[in-house]
């Protein structure tokens, strides 16, 4: 199957060798994205994150010892796997732009799409979301709030990209071809550390189209043809080796 | 007419076929699925105008600028501020969830008094005004002050207030400034270290953990940014010295690992070495620290350290070939840090000409107090609140008769927290400014509340670690609750009550003068402008030879393994606990239901005979804790990582009842020489649970 | 059996099958009735606006236009409906004597409580509606609407209302009668001439949140 082809294609380049794991953008997905708090979030299979930062070790003992950190958004890949065991259509792949959509009221809570995601990006509000007294007044505008028995995921932000288009259109300037950092997501906004960066990779003027053309850059199991939307850049090869699998003595990309 | 059988089913059968040419199931299906799209309880979008302000977070130890973003009146998100100084587009994982805070169920909203059983009992405050008034009344002379806010002009306030009140024991919480402050006395100076990290192209951090907790975080995490162009090699080198593997090491180019606590010994090593190759210094005291440093061989530190020799010489080299380095010292978890270990960082900028050069360490003026009789930063900087409560432990002193709190919470946030609370409970009448029902309110006889950084007025000066003086302000974003007050004014009318003299009768003027001598514009600060400032206070500072000399002289810890706690802002802070949004951002072999994970080595692991997920008990003198086992190998051999910010008894549903408080096991020491309470070295005893 | 056979054996068998289909015709139009005229009747409840306000008086005498309240803001987003401070721009003190706007001043603008005007087109919280985006320049590339024709294709025309019409709620989803289904955002949104001539697409995520 032949990946949609769109005019814009937003990507993210997450460089990992500048994240140090603080755990910002977690916080900031949670705040932008109305997730809701939970008392006890140890039980991680449970626990609803759009965005969740993942802890890589290059297995050496002391002192040899390396450590990375990996933020895991959707990968709104090209070919999604989501997409297409979707009985309802809850989900697609068919805005300019690239996004998979999720439509959580459409929803039926099969959970097939889960299943299919070979990366983990999808999450079943197993419980209604709640917050404590007073805290839902800090509720964004911005995106519905889920009941349980959907499935939900990141969007990277989508409402953050309708509201970069009309400004774009209120202030004269053509929607489809937004400047380099018109539209981040909440996460690549939040970073100190300037880990994630974000735009149209198919635009020379955006600093994405560098960045995923990087001899460093390399995506989550890349060899599944998912076509993924997120691209990882690190200079150290035991990283690159950890985002796919690769044979023994198998060169590594990059 | 009579209706049969046979004609009720003929008109059945009409309805049921006319009720399909109506809208009747139709409608109803649909109407019914959109009904279970909107369950009330089910929170919904409230839209409004978007307005964006700009304040810095006082909640934050980082101080991060922010952006408030307010939907209506509502505010919403705590996003990055490009322009300020100290966020550059940056947010920490603590700031970012203050918009929530605001409607923490932890927050305190009324007045409380503990009666006579034990609990609290909400009261106006007009009583809580008449009960403040006649203990602190009835208390004069005897009164002791603890503050929670490191950078804020209410020190002023609060330390005029002590004054007036007839006592010398007004206390900050004790963080890295104050053994920083004494290392720069020590070494002749005056005002504050200043870190200019921008400029350097050579980044060595000795324990201070600069992109996790350390000084001005935020803004050494946009430095490094800028160091570390997106995939490619880095600009400037960032070096990471500590006992474990953390948020910092995993940003820096290089990890050495050394044993907690040695660090004052490492940067010896590295003068050693520089002072070998030629390094030189027209500081009256330098003989004295070469003598002393040239018993800080590469072999001798290996072995105090546990780096390798060779390790050594080699960062040694990579400094001498930069041309603005930059040495960094300080405790790994924000607290406890050794005067000497500062002073021996010190000696290491001075060493390689760092002293007010670009890229290195300058010396920032610092305003004198603008409130009458208030403390000078300086003068507040000598004050030791542990020691203070460590000689009433010993009968040295006597327990105050009151003491008041603000924003601090020595009971959760102090080594040997449960000693210090016992200490505590001696006070015969304790009241809290506090907006969290923390560990120290449970202990207090009065309660009162306080507005949050987004609610009220508030300022920032100069937070230790910045690189330039600055100052800003906090402005209220959000409508304060009903029964809040701030403190400062209350403060300010109490002192009017009791016929205390501070000079000023409000806040915002207290807030003016300091802006004036400050030399900032009004105005334009509470236009949300930062004002920085680029003057740096000429002087020749000694080494401090005889300090680092006494301070090197302290005895190793007790027990067989050494502890390293482990500072995230995510966990919070001991004044705000866990932001409800960030339980998610602890890692699963951190905390796994209630029950804390302690980390050590494969080496150490096999040598206590334990694998991943055993119970073990941690303990030494001062306390003991039962945790599990998390085998990561980024950590010293014979050493133990144990998360901080769990173990709350007080706050709410998402940070009580967690883990394990790790400040339970953290001995204070005095460092001989300074005489200041340390405790950045601990050692415990580990057996299997 | 008996009396049935009697029954049909008395020759009036033609008049009784013909009313043996009444019954089938008189169920069919009870249920036509209540299906037409009660079911909308039990289903929508009528609400009235809060505050008794006059398009005319603002849009003749006032001269006002639809734009002074009705308003793309800078960054994009719509304000759709003008708040009690900026209805108070005019009406801090009463203008006239109509015992409305004297209420309005008393309960609103003195409290500074916001009226809770009751939106007839109101979405649910999974769409995103972007005003920017239907703008007369985008569809006016192919259309010949006035501002009337565009804003009315979907809002009940007010403008020259002296009373706002009555809002009916819907019992069960809580929602304006008139409240747009998919269906009538897909007449545009599904139209195949309007690929490549807009922006508008059928994507799921061009109008869900």
């Amino acid at each position: 199957m032949e990946a949609k082809e769109f005019k814009v294609r937003w990507v993210m380049a997450i460089d990992i060798d500048k994240c140090t794991g603080c755990g910002a953008c977690m916080v900031a997905c949670q705040a932008e994205n109305n997730l809701a708090p939970v008392e006890d979030a140890s039980f991680k299979l449970r626990v609803m994150n759009w965005l969740v930062v993942y802890e890589l070790s290059n297995k050496q003992p002391f002192p040899d010892h390396d450590i990375a950190y990996l933020p895991r958004p959707c990968m709104q890949c090209g070919n999604p796997p989501c997409v297409s065991v979707c009985p309802v259509i809850a989900t697609d792949k068919n805005e300019e732009g690239g996004i998979v959509s999720q439509v959580t009221p459409r929803c039926i809570g099969c959970r097939y799409c889960m299943a299919a995601c070979p990366y983990h990006a999808r999450y079943f509000n197993w419980f209604d979301p709640s917050w404590p007294e007073g805290m839902e007044k800090v509720l964004t505008p911005d995106v519905s709030v889920r009941p349980r028995g959907v499935v939900e995921k990141c969007t990277f932000c989508h409402h953050r990209f309708m509201q970069a288009k009309d400004k774009a259109i209120v202030e004269g300037r053509d929607p489809e071809a937004l400047n380099d950092g018109d539209y981040v997501t909440s996460c690549a906004e939040a970073c100190p550390n300037g880990a994630i960066v974000f735009g149209d990779v198919n635009n020379p003027d955006h600093a994405v189209y560098e960045l995923a053309r990087s001899q460093y850059a390399c995506r989550l199991l890349e060899r599944l043809h998912a076509d993924p939307q997120v691209y990882y850049i690190s200079r150290r090869e035991w990283v690159r080796r950890q985002l796919d699998n690769y044979l023994e003595n198998e060169q590594v990309k990059g | 007419m009579a209706v049969d059988r046979r004609g009720f089913l003929k008109f059945v059968t009409g309805v049921s076929a006319g009720i399909m040419v109506t809208p009747v199931p139709w409608v109803l299906l649909d109407d019914l699925s959109i009904w279970t799209q909107n369950w009330p309880w089910i929170p919904s979008n409230v839209d409004g105008p978007n307005t964006f302000v700009s304040t810095v977070s006082k909640l934050c130890p980082s101080c991060v600028g922010m952006k408030v973003r307010l939907v209506g009146d509502r505010p919403v998100r705590i996003l990055p501020d490009d322009n300020h100084p100290l966020s550059k587009g940056g947010i920490s994982a603590l700031a970012v969830a203050e918009a929530q805070m605001l409607h923490s169920p932890a927050r305190v909203r009324r007045p409380l008094k503990r009666s006579g059983d034990g609990a609290y009992v909400a009261i106006s405050w007009e009583e809580a005004d008449a009960l403040l008034a006649e203990k602190l009344g009835s208390a004069k002379g005897s009164l002791a002050c603890v503050s929670g806010d490191e950078t804020g002009t209410i020190n002023e306030v609060l330390s005029a207030f002590t004054a007036r009140a007839g006592s010398q024991n007004f206390y900050l919480m004790p963080s890295e400034i104050q053994p920083a402050a004494k290392a720069l006395a020590a070494m002749g100076g005056e005002g504050q270290f200043g870190y200019d990290i921008e400029n350097s192209d050579y980044v060595l951090a000795i324990g201070a953990n600069i992109l996790e907790s350390w000084g001005t975080a935020i803004r050494n995490r946009a430095a490094f940014k800028d160091a570390h162009p997106h995939g490619q090699e880095p600009t400037v080198p960032y070096v990471y010295v500590g006992a474990v593997q953390g948020n910092t090491a995993a940003g820096a180019d290089k990890w050495i690992a050394i044993k907690p606590g040695t660090e004052g010994a490492f940067a010896l090593g590295l003068a050693h070495l520089l002072i070998k190759s030629g390094a030189s210094s027209y500081a009256s005291d330098f003989s004295a620290f070469a003598s002393l440093a040239a018993g800080y061989t590469p072999e001798k530190v290996a072995e105090l350290t546990g780096a390798s020799a060779d390790g050594i010489k080699a960062l040694a080299a990579e400094l001498q070939k930069a041309r603005r380095p930059l040495v960094i010292t300080g405790s790994e978890f924000g607290q406890g840090t050794p005067v000497g270990t500062v002073a021996a960082g010190m000696a290491v900028n001075l060493l390689l000409g760092g002293l007010n050069r670009p890229g290195g360490v300058k010396l920032l003026p610092v305003a004198a107090p603008v409130v009458d009789s208030a403390l000078s930063r300086a003068q507040m900087m000598e004050k030791d609140f542990v020691a203070y409560l460590s000689r009433i432990n010993a009968g040295k002193e006597k327990a105050p008769e009151a003491m008041l709190f603000y924003e601090a919470n020595p009971a959760y946030g102090l080594p040997q927290a449960d000693k210090m609370a016992e200490v505590l409970a001696q006070v015969p009448f304790k009241a809290t400014f506090t907006t969290f029902l923390d560990e120290t309110a449970m202990l207090c006889d009065l309660v009162l509340p306080v507005p949050m950084g987004l609610e009220r007025l508030d300022d920032v000066a100069t937070p230790y670690g910045s690189g330039s003086a600055l100052y800003c302000l906090a402005r209220p974003v959000a409508p304060m609750p009903a029964n809040v007050r701030p403190a400062a004014d209350y403060i300010l009318g109490l002192a009017g009550k009791l016929g205390y003299s501070l000079g000023f009768g409000k806040w915002e003027d207290v807030l003016k003068a300091k802006a004036q001598a400050m030399g900032a514009n009004w105005k334009s600060l509470m236009a949300g402008d930062v004002f920085v400032s680029t003057e740096t206070v000429g002087a020749s500072l000694s080494f401090g030879a005889d300090l680092i000399a006494k301070s090197l002289t302290a005895k190793t810890a007790e027990g067989d393994f050494a502890l390293a706690p482990v500072h995230k802002l995510n966990m919070g802070t001991a004044k705000t606990a866990i932001p409800p949004y960030n339980n998610k951002t602890i890692r699963r072999w951190e905390l796994q239901g209630s029950e804390i994970y302690v980390a050590m080595n494969g080496a150490t692991a096999r040598k206590l005979n334990v694998s991943k997920h055993d119970k073990v008990v941690v303990s030494n003198k001062s306390g003991s804790i039962v945790a599990r086992v998390n085998v990561f190998e980024g950590i010293m051999s014979d050493t133990v990582a144990v998360l901080m910010g769990l173990g709350h008894t007080a706050f709410d549903q998402f940070s009580k009842g967690k883990g394990e408080n790790v400040m339970q096991l953290l001995t204070v020491g005095f460092e001989p020489g300074s005489g200041q309470s340390v405790w950045a070295m601990a050692g415990v005893n580990i057996s299997k649970a | 059996m008996a009396d049935r056979h009697l029954h049909s054996a008395n020759g009036n068998s033609a008049p009784s099958q013909f009313g043996g289909a009444a019954p089938f015709f008189v169920g069919l139009v009870v249920a036509l009735i209540l299906g037409w005229w009660a079911f909308p009747q039990v289903l929508f409840s009528k609400k009235h606006q809060p505050v008794h306000f006059s398009h005319k008086v603002h849009m003749e005498d006032a001269g006002m236009e639809c734009s002074s309240c009705h308003y793309l803001r800078e960054d994009g987003t719509f304000a759709g409906l003008p708040t009690t401070e900026s209805c108070a721009d005019c009406h801090s003190a009463p203008l006239g004597d109509h015992p409305e706007e004297i209420r309005f001043i008393e309960e609103y603008v003195n409290t500074g409580k916001q009226v809770e005007w009751l939106v007839y087109q109101k979405q649910p919280d999974n769409v995103f509606f972007s005003h920017a985006a239907h703008s007369m320049e985008s569809c006016n590339t192919c259309h010949d609407f006035t501002e009337t024709e565009l804003c009315s294709s979907c809002h009940p025309n007010v403008a020259e209302m002296d009373e706002a019409p009555v809002y009916y709620e819907n019992k069960l989803t809580k929602y304006s009668k008139q409240t747009m289904k998919m269906w009538a955002c897909e007449r545009c949104h599904a139209h195949p001439d309007h690929y490549g001539n807009t922006r508008s697409s059928n994507a799921c995520f061009v109008c869900h949140k």
